[in-house]
């Protein structure tokens, strides 16, 4: 076991807007028991003074649920994407560097507008069309448990883009939509209703910003917080697709 | 253009998704194929100055069309599979020292090696078949040019260089190819694949610096 340190030494990069330059800025705090990120971030939002005593405005972040199913509080932690909230203080090498998500533009200090990834889900079509708002007459669709089980894997993402800000082949001036919304065609395409879409979210991800732009890189299976099997849900997306280019080049059925 | 779908349009009708596959495919068919056949024809040199010149070099440029299959078969496909490697190239945002992981710096190295290739091509090609146009003791004694020319130290690296760089990128698109087309999906399969296309590259180099060697001799 490492020595517990009496403070815990934060390096922060800050911004004060989109457009202004980024700078450093470093903070101690007391060691507290059981602190992970967020919870450091709030005590220093109560006191927002750094090492040498200077008086700063409070660090921006975003944060919500304190345990990792919303994916909201997601940074550069030492080096290395992850939500903050899982992120305890004393499994952390110190000074613990804090940066905002890369590829994805800053708002304020920590605060990415990560927008990016909602649009690639609405790119690839990531839902399921209701099957009618009134009965159908129907029971609900069956699914046999050992899919149920390789599905669910999938159902787990929460859009924190932990996986796109290690993408080589994602960021600004890229069309590539990212592992997370390739990751939702495969779980999508793979439901009993959703899979009646799946031509058209194959055609998605046959386009420009597609599937085609993934390098193989498989950074995102490495840092994934949910240990989603994103490399394999593209490797099945690369047999979907292929299968798909010959019904379109022969004929379907 | 007929379409039977609003989005069909998004298919084989798209010139992205065509011509990244048909970058996939050319690397191995018939670029990669290539490779193998020519560091496999080359290792002949094993076999002494006469046999390789008489054997390798004159039956094969004894053969019948051989102009049309130099430009179609071999020419033509490297060139598409190079230009387009260098667009695909262009988006790379590689972070090698951040995420130090094996098929990262795989991902990396992919794309060094393909301009390491090209450029060692040119050199290659250039001093090879081109020249040999209009030089013609160099068709006529080719085991004796390369034999001089690997003699110089700094040639024989640059082959080195040139040749483990083109065995790394065939093993490792083989690899990636597998994941593009669908393969492989399972992370275990992809893993085994690897290895496999890894044990392939081993034996090929191999063979590729026993042509080297055999210049030599």
């Amino acid at each position: 076991m490492r020595e517990t340190p009496s403070t815990i030494e934060l390096r922060i990069r800050r911004q004060d807007g989109p457009d202004t330059p980024p700078y450093w800025e470093t903070f101690v705090l007391p060691h507290a028991p059981d602190h992970n990120v967020v919870s450091v971030l709030m005590a220093l939002r109560e006191h927002p003074l750094t090492h040498d005593g200077r008086r700063v405005d409070p660090v921006c972040w975003d944060h919500n649920c304190m345990e990792e199913v919303c994916g909201s509080c997601a940074m550069l932690i030492n080096g290395v994407p992850r939500p903050a909230c899982s992120a305890l203080i004393d499994q952390l090498e110190q000074p613990i560097v804090l940066e905002p998500l890369p590829k994805f533009p800053v708002v304020r200090d920590l605060l990415v507008d990560r927008s990016a990834i909602d649009a690639g889900l609405r790119k690839v079509h990531a839902w399921i069309e209701i099957d009618g708002a009134w009965d159908t007459h129907e029971p609900p669709p069956r699914i046999a448990p050992q899919q149920w089980a390789a599905d669910y894997l999938y159902s787990r993402c929460m859009s924190c883009g932990c996986c796109m800000a290690a993408c080589p082949q994602f960021g600004a001036g890229a069309d590539f939509v990212g592992p997370a919304p390739l990751a939702q065609v495969r779980l999508m395409n793979a439901h009993p209703t959703g899979r009646h879409d799946k031509t058209e979210r194959l055609h998605a991800i046959m386009a420009e910003g597609g599937l085609s732009d993934c390098g193989n890189a498989q950074n995102c299976v490495r840092v994934c917080p949910k240990a989603i099997p994103l490399t394999t849900a593209i490797g099945e997306l690369g047999r979907q697709t292929t299968i798909q280019a010959l019904k379109d080049l022969f004929g379907s059925s | 253009m007929p379409t039977t779908g609003r989005t069909m349009t998004a298919s084989i009708g798209n010139r992205h998704f065509v011509l990244r596959r048909l970058h996939s495919l050319l690397g191995l068919l018939p670029v990669g194929a290539f490779l193998i056949f020519h560091l496999w024809e080359n290792s002949q040199s094993r076999f002494g100055a006469e046999h390789y010149n008489r054997e390798v070099v004159e039956a094969l440029q004894g053969l019948n069309y051989l102009v049309p299959i130099e430009l179609l078969v071999i020419a033509l496909p490297l060139l598409l599979h190079a230009v387009i490697g260098l667009a695909i190239t262009r988006e790379m945002r590689a972070e090698p020292i951040r995420y130090r992981y094996a098929r990262n710096w795989a991902y990396w190295l992919q794309r060094l090696s393909g301009v390491v290739i090209l450029l060692f091509l040119l050199l290659h090609v250039g001093m090879t078949r081109i020249q040999g146009l209009w030089t013609p003791a160099i068709r006529d004694d080719l085991y004796g040019y390369m034999q001089t020319l690997l003699s110089n130290p700094g040639f024989f690296a640059l082959y080195l260089v040139g040749l483990l760089a083109s065995v790394f990128h065939l093993a490792n698109g083989l690899s990636t190819m597998a994941i593009v087309w669908g393969l492989t999906t399972s992370a275990a399969a992809q893993r085994r694949f690897a290895w496999a296309c890894a044990g392939f590259g081993v034996l090929l180099a191999a063979l590729g610096v026993h042509g080297m060697l055999g210049f030599l001799s």
